[in-house]
């Protein structure tokens, strides 16, 4: 579903030049469960931010569902983050002003779709927090604040879930939740793809994609127990 | 959940900024709601006076008095020798000033419209002390006074009767019953009047001939007193027509008279309505201003929103919201604080004018604010709009 080809991405210019990924090609197909590793500044969220059309490329294609996305206007990636892609980030990025219920019928609301608060209440149900529908983001613990973002991520019924080090800011137990959450996701069908420095967690995932100074040194793809 | 109820539930939760981004606004709209509150309070003033004063057309004899200026600053009126207007010309003023009011509305009643009440001034001694007595057209003039009311006795009727001012009646002792010499004529003192505040306080009314016959003055008038009893009436083109028609006298229309006034009070009022406008265009600049700090504080809110679907439009609407409910807020509290000022500020300059809020001017307030409010968002907006989700995350 998803196919990156020969990508690069640069900032900067002349001798503040950075060069953030180099050549990286990736395919992600339905059902997949990838976990993109590497250290810090190895270019890992770059690459899950132009997957999401978040950021632009300097070179190669990005092609979602048959159709290249990377050079496409405002307006037609705001349709794909309306249906097809979701987000889920380390820092949750919830809306502080609103509360969980109303974190989740944001995406709809951009949507024009605006009395859909049962819909929105069922899946906080799936994450389990239908008891906390009402608080707002302060009043709830990371866990519970990353399920509230989940939750905002599967309103719109996305068939990939980009997540950025989803678990980077929780402790070991309440990561592990959201991981089995993720895992569950990912036998619904949904591909996900995850970004996480921490072996561990990578495990969670079918195929391990490892980053390194912005090239793809090694991939593991566990279903298979294969190096390709 | 509607985009505005994002907005409104954003904007609870930064009250203080808010209210800061919308002082600008609320500056500029006190300045314009205190002058035009002001202004307005001193044209009703200059009316009401004008109301009181009963005619809207006045006619005097030519050459009565002479007008003492320099240059165009008019330092009032001398008074010389004695003129008078004959009294036959009153059909011919009567027909000029129907004639152009029956013009005006488009009918063509054949009575008497316009109330012409003449009227003979003379100065006199009644029991050694001097007073003006004033000969008048009872019920011309009733009709002209309609504020006027007898305290005690009944109003003029008869040629021999007399009707005497508060504070006329007070001074000289006047009991209704009194007979009083007018120059030789003999009258009766029938009514007294309920004080009124004007110098008509201290005159003594008479019938017309009878100050006529008292003062040797058969025929003659001092001046002649026109009420055209509707707003729409053309007072200043009857002035011109009696102008025109008539050598020997000379119509005024007291709209002139106010219009002199009212012009000063107008130029006043133009000077501080620029200067409110220059303080709304700072303030102004000041909205863009805070505008476009919140758009730097509200980056990764943005981020969020356009990486949860929200388009540029949106974004762009979003700022506009929080405009409208900045210039709303602002309209409000300056319409509120403009009005406080007035009522400040407005007896001070026209010395103990009553100043009254102005309804009409509320729904003007606001609308004027948000144009502002949202006038000044709409670079912070685009900006805004502009925004990109991965740059907005990284620069945390």
């Amino acid at each position: 579903m998803l196919e990156i080809k020969n990508i690069s991405k640069v900032y900067g210019e002349g001798t503040a030049k950075v060069v953030a990924l180099n050549n990286v090609s990736l395919r992600v197909n339905e059902g997949d469960f990838v976990a993109v590793m590497g250290p810090s500044g190895s270019g890992k969220s770059t690459l899950l931010n132009i997957i999401g059309g978040l950021d632009h490329i300097s070179s190669g294609e990005v092609i979602l569902d048959g159709e290249r996305i990377d050079n496409l206007d405002e307006n037609a990636l705001v349709d794909i983050r309306r249906g097809k892609i979701a987000y889920v980030f380390q820092q949750y990025h919830l809306i502080p002003s609103l509360t969980a219920l109303e974190n989740v019928l944001l995406p709809l609301t951009f949507c024009g779709a605006d009395k859909k608060d049962q819909k929105a209440l069922d899946i906080l149900k799936r994450v389990g927090l239908e008891k906390r529908a009402e608080h707002k983001p302060s009043q709830l613990s990371g866990g519970e604040q990353q399920r509230v973002a989940i939750a905002r991520a599967l309103v719109n019924d996305p068939s990939l879930i980009l997540a950025d080090e989803p678990t980077g800011n929780m402790d070991r137990k309440t990561g592990k939740e959201i991981l089995a959450l993720f895992e569950q996701l990912n036998k619904e069908g949904r591909s996900i793809v995850m970004v996480t420095h921490d072996p561990e967690i990578a495990g969670y995932a079918k195929e391990i994609v490892v980053l390194q100074d912005g090239q793809i040194v090694d991939k593991v793809n566990h279903a298979g127990g294969n190096k390709c | 959940m509607k985009l505005y109820q994002v907005v409104v539930k954003d904007i609870m939760r930064r009250k203080k900024r808010v209210l800061y981004a919308s002082l600008g606004v609320v500056i500029g709209i006190t300045t314009i709601i205190a002058v035009l509150t002001i202004a307005l309070a001193g044209q009703t003033n200059i009316y009401g006076q004008l109301e009181k004063y009963g005619a809207n057309l006045i006619v005097m004899p030519a050459i009565s008095d002479i007008d003492i200026g320099l240059g165009g600053l008019s330092l009032g009126t001398l008074a010389v020798g004695d003129n008078y207007i004959f009294e036959d010309k009153l059909s011919e003023i009567r027909q000029i000033s129907d004639g152009k009011i029956r013009e005006a509305l488009g009918i063509e009643d054949e009575g008497d419209i316009a109330t012409i009440a003449p009227k003979l001034y003379m100065n006199t001694k009644v029991n050694g002390t001097f007073v003006i007595v004033v000969g008048v057209d009872p019920q011309e003039e009733r009709q002209l006074k309609t504020w006027w009311k007898v305290s005690q006795g009944k109003y003029l009727e008869a040629q021999d009767e007399a009707l005497v001012g508060a504070i006329a009646a007070e001074l000289l002792r006047f009991n209704v019953g009194d007979k009083i010499t007018l120059n030789g004529g003999e009258v009766t003192i029938t009514g007294i009047l309920e004080e009124t505040g004007s110098n008509e306080d201290y005159q003594v009314f008479v019938p017309l001939e009878t100050a006529q016959q008292a003062f040797d003055k058969e025929g003659l008038v001092s001046s002649i007193d026109i009420r055209a009893l509707c707003n729409a009436c053309p007072t200043s083109e009857i002035a011109s027509a009696i102008n025109e028609n008539m050598p020997g006298v000379r119509a005024v229309a007291v709209k002139q008279i106010a219009e002199t006034e009212m012009g000063m009070l107008e130029k006043v009022s133009k000077l501080l309505l620029a200067l409110a406008a220059i303080t709304l265009a700072v303030g102004c600049f000041g909205v863009v201003n805070t505008m476009t700090t919140s758009v730097h504080e509200r980056i990764k809110d943005i981020g969020i929103m356009k990486a949860v679907g929200a388009s540029r439009n949106q974004v762009i609407k979003i700022f506009f919201y929080e405009a409208i409910i900045v210039g709303v807020a602002g309209g409000l509290l300056g319409y509120v604080a403009g009005t406080l000022l007035a009522y400040i500020i407005g007896p001070l300059i026209f010395g103990g004018v009553a100043v009254t809020y102005v309804p009409q001017y509320f729904l003007p307030s606001l609308a004027l604010a948000t144009l502002i409010a949202v006038i000044a968002s709409v670079y912070p907006a685009f900006r805004a709009s502009k925004i990109k989700v991965a740059d907005s995350f990284r620069s945390l």
